[in-house]
């Protein structure tokens, strides 16, 4: 419920964003650079006179365009790799799974700088990057629960009933697993937001948009603690731990719902 | 193990190469280089041979140590430079993981033991907040009030800029003055995980009947928690340390960026902006390297803690 109301809450700051705020967020020179939080400039300004409100409100379109987007490709890939490999098993599931094996234990924040620095800074970039990274979970929890339903008499039944495997697979497999995949998406949500940020923050963001993380990079690199501007530190970040939170809470509570047994 | 090295080792260097451009692009900023020069550079990287040649050439000076020369430490080996960060962050990574892992163990069985209480509810409500912070941003509100606000520890660095110490103490004394503000992020980032694992196995642990029996015998209370309940429950916490590994070390990342600690997370953010490609792959190697051999570490002390376990 919380939850729910967090991700409404920053929904419609998405929505509303230009109706929400006087100021172009890349503007310069909108007030005395450094100005501290005023009615004119409601969270001050940065290092070169931008509001800083209207980039925080701006930003959450980015954070979360990012985050619904490599979270709808991360459960599409992982969804579809979790189907085939807890179906077909044999060399297929072997291969995906010592993949998933070795990507858990290469360390990732390293890595994903490693290939964003080469690739460059583009949203687009990042978000590959963050779906790169993404899919694993879910193709295991995803495969799991097929290894347990292909063993249901009812697949046997459609099976005798002369059905394909991918009719099997799509009709039969795929609507019950859809309970299990919908918690599992939102918290890639809270993933891709969180890596994206984390990203951002070291640098490797775009710096034709600013998202949450992006702005915290900026306090860090443009003297916002010489400046005790606390008003660039705290925002930010605030939102990425709300937003996070709020998504944590709805895929735990649909967990709940759909999935009962698991509850403790 | 090995099989994961080696992918390791040839991802590093595939990644580079099935990168849209060739590396030589990559590694001059400045496109206007003259073409002798470029064919030059494209010899003396081996670029002109196939794949395979490069392939070997790579893993040979690979085995002899050799990682390439740094490009914003001209002309210093990246493996030099490497070597001395690695201490830093073995120090910052090796207190923060042991005072993450034994906070996560006490709060887990407190937790456990008084489930559903006032103790147990606040725990786990504290822990939610800090495991849902960005570790960065953590990082950063500590420095702005205890570094810029109240001025108790340094902005950043490792040691003090000074010519030396009057003794040892001295020398130990400052570089925990410097560290403990990297070692309180990480740690209060960190341990909410472990408390909730720890909780967990805690909770499963209690039902057991030997836990009755000690409760029967007429044992204290601590006794049976701490003696009989916790030692029991602890085994889970050795694999998810090790698993966590990997996290911790991407947290290590952003914290010593934060404070400017001059480990090897620094140094990445350094070489990323400083476009420094041989730097950036040889710090990831030999991050990913230290992870794998923690890992199996982790698994033969498993095997030693838990005599069932057979490799």
């Amino acid at each position: 419920m919380v939850g729910l109301i967090i991700i409404l809450f920053f929904m419609m700051i998405v929505l509303m964003a230009p109706m929400l705020t006087q100021w172009d967020p890349y503007k310069m020179n909108t007030g005395p650079p450094f100005s501290p939080p005023s009615s004119e400039h409601p969270l001050g300004t940065n290092d070169m006179g931008q509001d800083l409100f209207s980039q925080l409100i701006y930003g959450a379109r980015i954070s979360l365009m990012v985050g619904l987007v490599a979270a709808s490709v991360n459960v599409t890939v992982g969804t579809m790799v979790g189907l085939l490999s807890g179906y077909f098993g044999g060399k297929l599931d072997e291969f995906f799974m010592r993949l998933i094996d070795v990507m858990i234990i290469i360390p990732g924040i390293p890595i994903m700088v490693l290939i964003a620095a080469y690739l460059g800074p583009s949203i687009w970039n990042i978000i590959f990057i963050l779906v790169i990274f993404g899919w694993t979970s879910i193709a295991r929890v995803i495969r799991s629960q097929v290894l347990m339903i292909k063993e249901y008499p009812y697949i046997d039944a459609s099976k005798a009933a002369g059905a394909g495997s991918f009719r099997i697979i799509f009709d039969h497999i795929l609507p019950n697993i859809i309970s299990l995949m919908l918690p599992q998406a939102i918290l890639s949500v809270v993933g891709a937001i969180l890596g994206e940020a984390g990203l951002s923050f070291l640098g490797l963001g775009d710096p034709t948009h600013v998202s949450w993380g992006m702005l915290l990079y900026y306090a860090e690199a443009y003297g916002a603690f010489l400046r005790k501007a606390w008003w660039w530190i705290i925002p930010p970040g605030l939102c990425i731990t709300l937003v996070g939170l709020g998504f944590t809470f709805v895929g735990y509570a649909l967990n709940d719902i759909f999935n009962p047994r698991l509850r403790r | 193990m090995f099989a994961t090295l080696f992918i390791v080792v040839t991802l590093n260097f595939a990644i580079p190469r099935i990168m849209p451009g060739d590396p030589i692009t990559h590694l001059m900023i400045d496109a206007r280089i003259p073409p002798a020069a470029r064919d030059a550079l494209i010899k003396r990287f081996h670029m002109d041979k196939s794949v395979f040649e490069q392939y070997v050439s790579y893993i040979s000076n690979l085995l002899q140590g050799n990682l390439g020369l740094s490009f914003s430490h001209y002309p210093r080996h990246v493996s030099t430079v490497i070597l001395e960060r690695f201490p830093w962050t073995l120090l910052l990574l090796g207190i923060s993981t042991f005072l993450s892992t034994l906070l996560g163990l006490v709060l887990g069985v407190v937790s456990a033991w008084r489930h559903g209480e006032k103790i147990d509810i606040s725990i786990q409500t504290f822990g939610l907040a800090l495991w849902s912070m960005p570790i960065y941003w953590l990082g950063m509100l500590l420095l702005y009030y205890f570094g810029f606000q109240l001025g108790l520890v340094p902005l950043g660095g490792a040691t003090s800029p000074r010519l030396g110490y009057p003794n040892e103490i001295e020398y130990i004394k400052d570089v925990l003055w410097h560290i403990a503000l990297p070692i309180a992020t990480l740690t209060l980032g960190g341990f909410a995980s472990n408390t909730l694992i720890m909780r967990g196995s805690m909770l499963e642990v209690v039902k057991e009947d030997y836990i009755m029996t000690a409760e029967a015998k007429g044992l204290g209370e601590r006794t049976v928690m701490w003696k009989h309940a916790a030692r029991n429950a602890m085994l889970p916490m050795v694999t998810v340390v090790a698993l966590h590994l990997a996290g911790i070390v991407g947290g290590a990342v952003y914290t010593e960026t934060v404070f400017s600690y001059p480990g090897v997370g620094r140094l990445i953010y350094d070489a990323v902006l400083a476009h420094d490609y041989p730097l950036l792959q040889g710090s990831f190697l030999i991050i990913a390297i230290t992870v794998l051999m923690a890992n199996f570490f982790a698994d033969i002390i498993y095997a030693y803690l838990d005599p069932r376990i057979k490799f």
